[in-house]
């Protein structure tokens, strides 16, 4: 009797004991839950307007929200990722140094023919001076060797309305000038420069160089926020340097390898 | 007097029509990108208009959004000292920014706004001005529970701005799983993208492995030794029901050691094995209609789903060693994607589709590689002696996940696609691998 009681009080403990583990094994722990996933903030979206009324929205409006990759239709070659050096040969033992990838895609700097202006007698010295921002923007210091081997090369065969015939040193050189002064003023963020974008349009410049009124896109690059950078960078730009006649005058924005 | 203003006007007429015809002859500019690659951002601390106004919280949320909009990298920040306009935002609706004030500084941006807490929620209003051109690129309101982190919405607002100037939208406000020991087992955790919040999703104690988001965030599947110390397949969800089997109902002898969701998230591709090699198989997310892909005495394993869920990558041995191979959803069309490199695996498709970025053994460690899928072209993300290995994407595609052990032990590292900005987003606690960089939040 004794034994059987004493049996079954076991048993009860016995069941008492493993049902509350039962219990604590299955409840969700007290203390924030660490078996499951963390919930999320829910952060909610109140309003959303495009942009606020006192600011109408500039006219190259982004309208039709393109998705992530807005781009031209007309891409002939799929786009060559990021210029990190190509890997040659895949060493099979001990791994010759390998060539140190360049941190960003970074654009050369170089003085590229296409890009110099053509060769003008050395007759101004406005010339000299641009010559001087050219190798500082290059990262040269005084004494370069005179570029008087630069091709002749017109400046834009890209621009739609190329100038023909030759470029007057004087406007060669302000067009030099110009490239390098709107540079500083434009970001371009690394998504963008390694795809084929290229933005046309005419900025209306004042005797002394400021931008009058809005430019006007001749070309689209297809990347709305693309070319919204571009008039961005030439509003930052104002005053450019004093061009050799107030006017119309065109430009093309473009990555370097698209170009 | 009439006479010659007559005639200046008729001048006038004369050089408007002649100035387009000009500016046809004229060579154009030619402008390439210098070395600028990010915006910069004045960031006021916006007006705090609640009941109980406090400067510090304010100034901690200006904090909060300065630190997401540098994590984005295409931001930087700069110091309210050198403003000439108002620290503080005086119109929450930034009806009374005066552009003048910004771009001396320098500013592409300005971002003001206002911020009420009540005892019910946090509000925040923002406005995001393009300087330059003086125009209102973006004005929004969010709000939540007033005990939340203010950094949440602070995040929101960074990838905001961040999508205002570069059309694709910012992942500080994404998530990232791992699996870390620093608890001493393998366990699945989450943290922000940023790497703050670090917080663990499973504590069985058990061996966990290979996280993976389903599309809407409010899940991660993964595998787990928890069960008879075999493999499976679980589920842990954001509802809070208990961590449960996905396919409970093969047979016992079949290790499931890893499952991916599709895009849509109805589907599962499944690594299995029984007595054979490992293959790849779908099934529905409810664990019925499993589907047999891969047929092959050589191991098939780490399915990854394009994003319109059409094909799959995978990793197989069949040539030899193992390299990253491309199929259709249900098998059909196997094709080799890579040849260059001896040991391709972890492949990982980019949200945009273009690219799969792989680990690819050089020497006795693993860089990692993209690929771009049409042309095949490959190249190394970054090039490192020590491994880095396991890539994710993020949801926007220009920022990469991934373990290295560059510093010693393990830890998640994040780098943009083309290879610079590299950080560390985990330290000093444990290791730290197998990142699965979670989806937009919704």
């Amino acid at each position: 009797m004794r034994r059987s009681e004493f049996r079954r009080l076991l048993m009860v403990s016995a069941l008492v004991h493993v049902g509350g583990f039962l219990l604590f094994a299955i409840s969700p722990s007290p203390t924030s839950s660490p078996a499951g996933l963390p919930a999320v903030i829910p952060v909610e979206l109140v309003e959303l307007r495009s942009a606020p009324a006192a600011a109408p929205q500039a006219r190259v409006a982004p309208a039709p929200k393109p998705v992530a990759k807005a781009e031209p239709a007309p891409v002939p070659k799929p786009v060559p990722p990021p210029p990190v050096q190509k890997k040659v040969v895949l060493p099979a033992e001990p791994a010759p140094p390998k060539p140190k990838p360049e941190p960003k895609p970074e654009p050369r700097r170089e003085l590229d023919p296409a890009e110099v202006a053509p060769p003008a007698p050395p007759q101004a010295q406005d010339y000299d001076d641009v010559l001087a921002e050219l190798r500082a923007e290059v990262g040269e210091e005084a004494a370069a060797p005179q570029p008087t081997a630069v091709p002749q090369a017109a400046p834009a065969p890209t621009a739609g309305a190329g100038g023909s015939g030759p470029v007057s040193p004087a406007v060669a050189a302000w067009i030099t000038r110009v490239k390098i002064h709107v540079r500083r003023h434009w970001v371009v963020p690394p998504g963008f420069r390694t795809q084929p974008l290229q933005t046309a349009l005419t900025v209306r410049l004042a005797a002394d160089g400021t931008v009058l009124g809005e430019p006007a896109i001749q070309r689209r690059s297809g990347n709305p926020w693309y070319d919204e950078g571009v008039l961005r960078a030439i509003q930052k730009s104002s005053p450019l340097p004093a061009p050799p006649e107030a006017g119309e005058w065109p430009f093309v924005f473009a990555p370097e390898d698209s170009y | 007097m009439g006479v010659p203003s007559a005639r200046s006007f008729a001048l006038l007429a004369c050089l408007a029509l002649a100035a387009p015809a000009a500016a046809a002859e004229r060579p154009a500019v030619v402008v390439t990108p210098g070395s600028n690659q990010s915006f910069r951002a004045a960031l006021q601390r916006f007006a705090d208009r609640s009941p109980a106004p406090d400067e510090r919280r304010a100034e901690r949320f200006r904090d909060a959004l300065a630190a997401a909009l540098e994590f984005s990298d295409a931001f930087q920040v700069l110091d309210p000292k050198a403003f000439l306009g108002p620290a503080v935002t005086r119109s929450p609706g930034g009806e009374d920014v005066v552009c003048a004030d910004w771009t001396p500084i320098g500013a592409d941006a300005l971002i003001g706004g206002g911020l009420r807490v009540d005892p019910r929620e946090l509000a925040v209003e923002f406005h995001v001005w393009d300087t330059a051109r003086c125009s209102g690129l973006l004005r929004k309101r969010y709000r939540q529970a007033a005990d939340a982190d203010p950094a949440a919405i602070a995040r929101r607002i960074a990838d905001d701005v961040v999508e205002a100037f570069l059309g694709v939208r910012g992942v500080a406000s994404t998530e990232l799983a791992f699996i870390s020991n620093r608890n001493g087992n393998s366990e699945v955790w989450v943290m922000n993208a940023d790497g703050s919040s670090a917080r663990p999703a499973t504590a069985n104690r058990s061996l966990n492995a290979f996280p993976s988001w389903s599309p809407g965030g409010d899940a991660i599947l993964y595998t787990s030794y928890r069960y008879r110390n075999r493999p499976h397949l679980f589920l842990t969800s954001r509802a809070g029901r208990r961590a449960g089997r996905v396919l409970p109902e093969l047979n016992g002898s079949v290790s499931q050691f890893r499952g991916v969701f599709d895009p849509s998230g109805r589907k599962l591709a499944v690594v299995l094995s029984g007595k054979s090699a490992a293959e790849i198989f779908t099934v529905n997310a409810d664990g019925s209609g499993l589907e047999r892909l891969t047929n092959h005495a050589a191991i098939d394993i780490a399915p990854t789903w394009s994003p319109d869920g059409r094909r799959i990558a995978f990793v197989s041995d069949r040539s030899g060693a193992p390299q990253v191979y491309l199929m259709q959803a249900d098998g059909r069309d196997v094709r080799r994607l890579t040849y260059e490199g001896t040991y391709n695996t972890h492949p990982a498709w980019s949200p945009d589709g273009r690219y799969i970025a792989y680990e690819s053994r050089v020497g006795g460690s693993f860089d990692i590689w993209l690929i771009d899928v049409e042309s095949g072209q490959a190249w190394p993300l970054v090039d490192h002696p020590r491994s880095d290995e396991a890539p994710s994407w993020a949801p926007n595609s220009r920022k990469i996940a991934f373990t290295s052990t560059r510093r010693g032990r393990p830890d998640v590292y994040v780098v943009d696609v083309g290879g610079a900005s590299l950080r560390q987003i985990t330290q000093g606690a444990g290791e730290n691998r197998s990142p699965a960089w979670g989806p937009f939040p919704r």
